[in-house]
């Protein structure tokens, strides 16, 4: 016979956690699929693991933990192309898409547009269409490389430390901070073009 | 390690905008920021649009699932039966 462990009811885990952690892991990566993955990789190691179950978190608090736990080694495994740039010119680097190598200004072409509505002096976020804003938040997201999606979400998204981060990806902190300037130059331009610049009309 | 002036340079102060949203600059470094802040209107504004992204983010990312969307039948069943497979090991142990 063996011992029942306190407080875990895997039968109950479909009915009470199932929808709620396929819906988070859907939030977090790009395809239904990957979701359908992680979900299932969770149970897995849940199942697993129940004899580390101490009880002092939640039954639905350590199922989210492992899930977190999957979500951070599936960008771990994206984000695996090494980082590049150390021998590319100035001119090469993408960073050269927004500035001038010569001097580090913005090219005219690239100068930062006023948003409509977000808070120039101090006022607040004022959106009127937050559904399709987010929308198009999300397919910029999916426009960034594996790398710089796996930063942008690890940090914005699951908002995990840096230097967690770091040590997840194996990045060194200026490294880090590259990525996090790069991932928002575009993140940035891309709403700029297919939000803020035209709107849907309403 | 020295950190290039971002007085006269966006790429740079750009940069340090989101190094500072992690960690404390040094006040030198800290105190040029301010001052590009002051003079440069398009870095003024890469400021708030930056943080604005950061702080949308994750609610874009919720926001796109719709929030009564169940598990797929598939995917249910398939857990089900990893479940009762598991159960039913552990009882003959
Ligand atoms: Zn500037």
């Amino acid at each position: 016979m063996r011992t029942p462990l306190i407080g875990l009811e895997p039968q109950q885990w479909l009915a009470r956690f199932g929808d709620e952690l396929y819906r988070y892991a859907l939030g977090r990566v790009a395809e239904a699929g990957m979701a359908e993955e992680l979900v299932q990789d969770t149970f897995v190691s849940a199942l697993e693991a129940q004899a580390s179950f101490r009880g002092q978190a939640s039954e639905r608090t350590w199922l989210f933990v492992i899930l977190k736990r999957k979500i951070i080694d599936h960008y771990r495994r994206q984000a695996r192309s090494p980082f590049v740039p150390l021998t590319l010119t100035p001119e090469q680097l993408p960073e050269a898409e927004f500035f001038r190598p010569a001097d580090g200004h913005w090219r005219e072409e690239e100068y930062p547009a006023p948003w409509d509505g977000v808070g120039d002096e101090g006022r607040g976020d004022v959106l009127v269409e937050q559904a399709e804003f987010q929308h198009i938040l999300k397919s910029c997201q999916e426009r960034l490389s594996p790398q710089h999606l796996a930063v942008f979400v690890l940090r914005f998204v699951e908002e995990l430390p840096a230097e967690a981060i770091c040590q997840e990806l194996g990045l060194s902190p200026s490294n880090y901070w590259v990525i996090v300037h790069r991932a928002k130059l575009q993140l940035r331009r891309c709403l700029e073009k297919n939000w803020f610049q035209s709107p849907p009309a309403s | 390690m020295s950190i290039p002036s971002p007085l006269f340079n966006c790429q740079q102060a750009t940069l340090l905008l989101e190094r500072r949203a992690d960690a404390p600059l040094p006040a030198k470094t800290n105190a040029q920021l301010w001052a590009h802040l002051r003079l440069c209107p398009y870095c003024r504004r890469y400021a708030f649009q930056s943080s604005f992204l950061a702080r949308q983010a994750k609610a874009a990312a919720e926001a796109v699932v719709p929030a009564d969307l169940p598990l797929p039948v598939s995917l249910r069943a398939r857990l089900q039966q990893l479940i009762d497979t598991h159960e039913a090991g552990l009882q003959q142990e």
